[in-house]
């Protein structure tokens, strides 16, 4: 009685298909034909011979003719043969190759073949390994002693069954003849050696997890069947057409740029580790290794989607992007990639994230996105979902490539890092090395400290984000200095900690808003974080109530150096600052601002307690906190500019705009 | 005074029920490995007829065992049930039943894959010899045939049912498979082997086989020279065979 593993089971219990077969036992079958077939020659042992024993060299010259192919693949072909289990050698048994001299194999028997419909139960290995037991009398080899002992554990209920007839076999093998019950035994031992192989060796039929549905079975035609085929062809119809000749086009012109990048094509330096069992190839090629291989930094250059889906590439970009202090963008991309591919239940949190980081006007990281788009996306945030922020995600995305890419192609960032890659040589093993590579095979990193040290090095990038990246074109926050970047800044003896608040609280200012807002004393909180550190966009921790003093009182600092409104003015204005860079819409700045501060469309969406004119602002600074809240109380259809975002719960205080 | 005797005969007689089934199921085994030898030669050099033909026979064979040995079982279970017994006794019958159905199903998935093996080479017609595989075996199975032939079972000679042919043996067999399994319930993981792990090497079983080890070892070097045919036993380049 055969206890089924349900436990491991996961329904999965019909093995892949392994096309490989049907076509290998085909040529194999070409192989026995006496005219055409590989020539075969008897076999001498002390007391008598045994033929049908085939040479190594045979067996390639045959496979090359035969498949018009060349030694080495023929070579190689054969000992996907042997792998396989269909042709076994004589010498060496344990090593399931093909060795191109006169070193002999032999045919296995139908009976021991590899095909798909018999799984290879562990009953049969249990009697066999007994029967082993019985001729050697106990000297097993390591392996096969611990999977004896767990076979009788596991199938200790039909351990007499197994153990009786495993006598029996042996018995009814002896009334065989001596030639012929070696060539048996042989066979038996080939066929285990491919199914359970010793450790430390690569089995060919390793074919990952079984099938839920048995390949080989017909399936029936049931409606719901039919249903798929029509859908199926229902989607076929309703695809785009493209012209062959462009399609081809494109294919060719991908072969020609990948052909020598990849592995099966062309040659993997230092050394493919499929073949040899060496790791540097991997080691080398890690995701966020400092010094990338030169073929990795050629494949940056073939396109941008390469360039961004390698973490290292992207590193890069980034870096690059930091020095053109447009990295709100790369930013703003891998938010949106973060929302698609995140949990369901972080989405709205991080759609809320991502548009008061990037989005809203006053934002600290504002991207530049067309009208249409931001409009199309302001609308469907009431709503989000994963693919919320789609539209301007492509149109950042084609920004960055048509623009940034080409310009970071030709940056020293990028040059200096191709002069850094490394092109390591080739590695030339011997046999005897090989064999040791393979002894010393050890498993790689867990997934889980992978996706660990991913994790934290997120957390570190997220903690350290410059706050020279701030957005430099952010609607003006006129009573506050706008970050305007620091080397500009006229009171270059002002506390730093200013223009740092300012960038902080670049998002109109929560200094005279209601302190129960749960926004704004996020913001606050932003700002005495930012005091130290800088834009918290990515990651903002939830705010501790942080007195809004302590922003008035550094403002106060810097008015009572002598900064004159105007002159901060002035100094503030994004105009001061060229506006080279991506796009050139640059919100009016001036006294004006706030009074129209939200264009009206907008404010249809999300309600924008704009502040009282900055005039009135700047002066009276030094009065206590009651008075800003007493101003903000009492506005004449303004309140405090702090941006709610259009899904959150409404507040009584409806904005005015 | 008749009740006890009466129970002292049910005991003998499941005693003597359980010793036939046990000679029953070492014949089974017999049968099933010496049908294992010759399934093992199908598609092979040596497959022909005469092979073909023995395979039948044994088949047969086996299918009597088979019948009568799953009756008596199911037969003894179910008494046991009503019968008050031993627990020996009653384990003892279950280990007689797992050992049946293992031998059921090992024998069935050797009859599957004789059915595959003969669809792929039908051996209909004379150039079908051409695809045989030459695995080097040419030996006729006679020994294999007559070990066959030498099986003795309580219950043979008297039933003389006509064998069945492939297809119909196997699902018949899948039939008293399943049919046996809901008939009566036994729990199989609660059967305990008689036997320690590792006896059977200890056995003092037949004549030590060291030549058939060095015959394996021997391949190791006699590739190259073929003209020599005496080959220093021991020269075995770390095969442990």
């Amino acid at each position: 009685m055969t206890i089924r593993n349900t436990l491991r089971d996961h329904g999965q219990r019909y093995r892949p298909r392994m096309a490989c077969l049907k076509k290998a036992e085909k040529v194999m079958l070409e192989m026995q034909d006496p005219k055409t077939g590989v020539k075969s020659q008897p076999q001498r042992l002390v007391i008598t011979t045994i033929p049908h024993a085939i040479t190594g060299e045979d067996i390639i010259a045959w496979l090359a003719d035969r498949l018009q192919v060349e030694t080495q693949e023929a070579r190689n072909f054969g000992s996907m043969l042997v792998a396989l289990g269909y042709i076994y050698p004589l010498q060496d048994h344990k090593r399931l190759v093909i060795k191109p001299d006169a070193s002999l194999y032999r045919f296995q028997t139908p009976y021991f073949w590899p095909t798909q419909q018999w799984p290879v139960e562990d009953t049969d290995y249990a009697i066999y390994l007994a029967k082993r037991n019985i001729r050697k009398k106990g000297i097993l080899e390591l392996h096969e002693q611990e999977q004896y002992n767990r076979l009788h554990k596991w199938m200790n209920h039909k351990w007499d069954f197994i153990v009786m007839q495993a006598k029996e076999q042996y018995r009814a093998a002896k009334e065989r003849k001596k030639p012929d019950r070696v060539v048996f035994e042989c066979q038996e031992r080939a066929y285990w050696v491919v199914h359970r192989p010793p450790p430390g060796t690569v089995s060919a039929m390793d074919y990952g997890l079984d099938r839920r549905i048995d390949p080989n079975a017909e399936e029936t035609k049931t409606p719901d069947f039919y249903e798929r085929i029509m859908i199926f062809t229902q989607q076929s119809i309703m695809r785009p057409r493209v012209k062959s000749s462009v399609s081809i086009g494109a294919m060719v012109k991908y072969c020609a740029t990948y052909s020598s990048h990849d592995p099966f094509l062309s040659k993997c330096l230092p050394s493919n580790p499929w073949l040899t069992d060496d790791v540097t190839y991997w080691t080398l090629n890690m995701p966020n290794v400092e010094i990338p291989t030169t073929m990795r930094v050629e494949r940056w250059t073939f396109s941008f989607g390469e360039l961004l889906s390698d973490p290292r590439g992207r590193n890069d970009f980034r870096l690059f992007l930091k020095k053109e202090f447009s990295g709100e963008n790369l930013a703003f991309w891998e938010s949106c990639e973060d929302l698609k591919w995140g949990t369901a239940a972080t989405m709205s949190e991080k759609a809320e994230q991502i548009y008061k980081t990037f989005l809203a006007r006053g934002a600290p990281r504002w991207i530049n996105i067309d009208g249409k788009t931001m409009e199309i996306t302001l609308k469907s945030l009431k709503h989000p979902h994963r693919y919320v922020l789609d539209a301007a995600q492509t149109h950042i995305y084609m920004l960055m490539k048509k623009d940034s890419y080409g310009r970071y192609m030709k940056s020293p960032v990028f040059k200096d890092t191709l002069k850094k890659a490394i092109c390591p040589d080739e590695h030339k093993f011997s046999d005897a090395q090989l064999e040791q590579n393979a002894k010393n095979r050890r498993p790689s990193l867990s997934p889980i400290v992978l996706r660990q040290l991913e994790l934290e090095q997120k957390a570190k990038m997220a903690a350290n984000v410059d706050i020279t990246q701030l957005c430099r074109f952010t609607t003006p926050v006129p009573h506050l200095a706008v970050y305007s970047g620091i080397s500009d800044f006229p009171s270059a003896n002002a506390s730093p900690s200013l223009p740092f608040l300012a960038h902080t609280t670049a998002c109109p200012s929560p200094i005279s808003v209601a302190l129960d807002s749960t926004s704004a004393s996020e913001r606050r909180a932003e700002a005495t974080e930012g005091e130290v550190e800088g834009n918290p966009a990515a990651r903002v921790p939830a705010g501790g109530n942080v007195s809004k003093s302590r922003m008035a009182l550094s403002l106060r600092r810097l008015l009572k150096r002598g900064c004159t409104p105007s002159t901060m003015f002035a100094s503030l204005s994004p105009k001061c600052h060229s506006a080279a860079g991506t796009s050139s819409r640059i919100q009016p700045i001036g006294p004006d601002q706030p009074s129209q501060a939200p264009p009206r469309r907008i404010a249809n969406f999300f309600q924008i307690k704009v502040d009282i004119p900055p005039e009135c602002r700047i002066y009276p600074i030094e009065s206590e906190d009651e008075d800003e809240e007493n101003r903000a109380a009492s506005r004449g259809g303004v309140g405090a500019k702090e941006i709610i975002c259009p899904w959150e719960s409404l507040t009584p205080q409806n904005g005015t705009g | 005074m008749s009740r006890w005797r009466r129970s002292v005969d049910e005991l003998a007689a499941r005693r003597r029920q359980q010793g036939e089934c046990e000679r029953a199921q070492e014949a089974l085994s017999r049968v099933t490995s010496c049908f294992q030898q010759l399934a093992a030669s199908l598609g092979s050099s040596a497959d022909g007829s005469f092979l073909r033909d023995e395979m039948d026979e044994t088949r047969a064979l086996a299918q009597r065992i088979c019948s009568g040995l799953s009756q008596r079982l199911v037969h003894l279970l179910s008494d046991c049930d009503s019968a008050p017994s031993g627990v020996e006794d009653r384990q003892v019958s279950e280990r007689l039943w797992v050992v049946f159905l293992s031998a059921l199903e090992n024998f069935l998935s050797d009859l599957r894959k004789a059915s595959d093996l003969i669809g792929r080479f039908p051996l209909t017609q004379r150039y079908d010899r051409r695809s045989l595989v030459n695995t080097g075996c040419i030996d006729g199975m006679v020994g294999v045939a007559a070990r066959v032939a030498s099986v003795q079972a309580p219950w043979i000679t008297l039933e003389e049912e006509p064998s069945p042919d492939l297809t119909n043996h196997i699902t018949g067999l899948e039939a008293m498979l399943s049919e046996m399994q809901l008939r009566v319930p036994v729990a199989f993981w609660s059967v305990e082997a008689t036997q320690p792990a590792w006896a059977e090497a200890r056995g003092e079983l037949e004549e030590s086989d060291d030549s058939l080890e060095d015959l394996m070892e021997v391949e190791v070097v006699s590739n190259n020279k073929m003209a020599t045919c005496c080959q220093p036993p021991c020269c075995g380049l770390g095969c442990v065979g």
